[in-house]
């Protein structure tokens, strides 16, 4: 049974959504997806600056068997990036929603919906 | 077509594993994560279901004869109890497949091919053996075979069969064949037996410590130490001079693919070596290699080396040890250097 913090928002594609102390949106990834991928062992993540559409892929997850892309869960620039990822990839593995993080990023668009803790929990089963 | 499944299949689900299919097999890719399952072969003791590789029986007057000409090694320089890896080849020089051959009498031999291949070498044996006097016997359903490897696997041995064998040396103990043979490069043994009694083996030795380890970290184990893959690092168009394991030829005897050999060592040839990358990133299977911007190579296995924290791969280049090659990952030149295996 994997963890749906009720607090976040979510994509079809695995992402978490949530809003940020000092603004900005956080993104990472969550923890079915983690158990799913098994140790991350790399994660290639965007530079600050990028932009993204919704939908695009922005950054890259892989475990010793896989490679596994990560989409951008809403339209935007990306404002900063978890740097502690390069050294300890195993952090999206040991905390998919606090320490593992992966990007900051400032919406340019509407907030599109997204899917809540409950439809996200549906469409896992 | 329905996937094969060893006699611990149904352990294997019960535990929890992620099973895949592995050549035609249903096997554990993982119990738990393969890094932890690597680590813990590297510091402290697996065991590993491998019951889906071969055991090919051949007997007979003139075994030892027939088994020299078809791989790359002489039978008659091995004794009683001797364990030896070689190449069976084409007569292109070209591998099918590689094998262990355990040596009971000087007429009566055991090997132990890969999975995907038990059925091509039984054929291929069996065309090769008109002129010589043996019986060649399929029994791999009949045997169960599990690794157990890592530092603590001599302890292991110890309290169970209460033996001690040598490496590449082999020891029947009742109706077990154990022998000092792995795929790890640690230290350890591979245990065949009757499938009846596999549970029970199994049982004592995860009681007595043993990890349960899946395919996975097999694959990145062995790739650590530069050991082939068959079906991936030779698949029928690779020669054993190529591969790097010139080693396993004994020039002074006939074999099917010798004059094969003999007339490419005198030319150039791509030799299988290892690819480290010198930057973050984890190497796949099939990634391009570029030098000075052209494509030269590609890899044939591509992993991430828990114990390094690298990136390693194996690719058939003509390159000295030491060139700066590139590894395309995503539209990306990653920096890699060629180096000679092992990587650990």
């Amino acid at each position: 049974m994997s963890e749906i913090p009720k607090n976040l928002s979510y994509t079809e594609d695995h992402e978490w959504v949530g809003p940020n102390e000092n603004g900005g949106i956080k993104v990472g990834i969550t923890d079915y997806a983690q158990d799913s991928l098994s140790d991350v062992v790399f994660v290639e993540l965007p530079n600050v600056g990028d932009e993204y559409d919704q939908g695009d892929v922005m950054a890259v997850a892989e475990s010793v068997k896989a490679a596994s892309d990560i989409y951008a869960p809403i339209k935007g620039k990306i404002l900063a990036i978890n740097e502690k990822l390069e050294e300890s990839p195993e952090l999206v593995n040991e905390s998919p929603y606090g320490s593992g993080w992966m990007v900051l990023m400032e919406p340019s668009a509407d907030m599109p919906e997204l899917l809540d803790a409950k439809s996200y929990q549906n469409s896992l089963d | 077509m329905p996937l094969f499944e060893t006699c611990m299949h149904d352990s294997h689900v019960k535990l929890g594993a992620k099973m895949v299919d592995f050549a035609g097999w249903h096997m554990p890719l993982q119990y738990t994560s393969i890094v932890s399952e690597h680590n813990s072969v590297r510091e402290r003791v697996g065991i590993f279901d491998v019951s889906h590789m071969g055991q090919i029986f051949v007997s007979g007057a003139g075994a030892s004869k027939f088994l020299s000409y078809v791989t790359t090694w002489n039978m008659s320089r091995l004794s009683e109890g001797d364990c030896r890896y070689c190449h069976i080849l084409d007569e292109n020089g070209k591998i099918i497949d590689d094998t262990i051959v355990y040596t009971f009498s000087n007429d009566n031999f055991m090997l132990v091919p890969n999975a995907s291949m038990v059925t091509k070498i039984f054929d291929w044996f069996n065309l090769k053996s008109s002129d010589f006097d043996v019986m060649i016997e399929n029994k791999s359903d009949e045997f169960f075979c599990f690794a157990v490897q890592g530092p603590e696997a001599p302890r292991l041995l110890r309290q169970y069969f209460n033996l001690s064998i040598t490496p590449f040396k082999l020891v029947r103990s009742g109706n077990m064949i154990i022998s000092g043979t792995g795929y790890t490069g640690e230290k350890g043994y591979e245990i065949m037996g009757p499938l009846s009694e596999s549970l029970g083996i199994w049982q004592s030795f995860t009681e007595m410590g043993a990890i349960p380890i899946g395919l996975g970290a097999r694959d990145t184990l062995r790739l650590e130490k530069g050991y082939l893959l068959s079906g991936t690092d030779f698949n029928g168009s690779q020669t054993t001079l190529e591969s790097g394991y010139s080693w396993v030829i004994d020039w002074n005897h006939e074999f099917i693919g010798k004059q094969s050999l003999l007339s490419q060592k005198e030319d150039s040839y791509k030799l299988l070596k290892g690819v480290l990358l010198e930057e973050r990133g984890v190497l796949r299977p099939g990634l391009p290699v570029y030098l000075d911007g052209e494509q030269i190579s590609e890899l044939t296995s591509g992993s991430l080396s828990p114990i390094l924290k690298r990136g390693i791969g194996l690719s058939y280049l003509d390159l000295k040890v030491g060139t700066t090659v590139n590894i395309l990952i995503r539209n990306k030149q990653l920096k890699g250097r060629v180096i000679q295996t092992p990587f650990l």
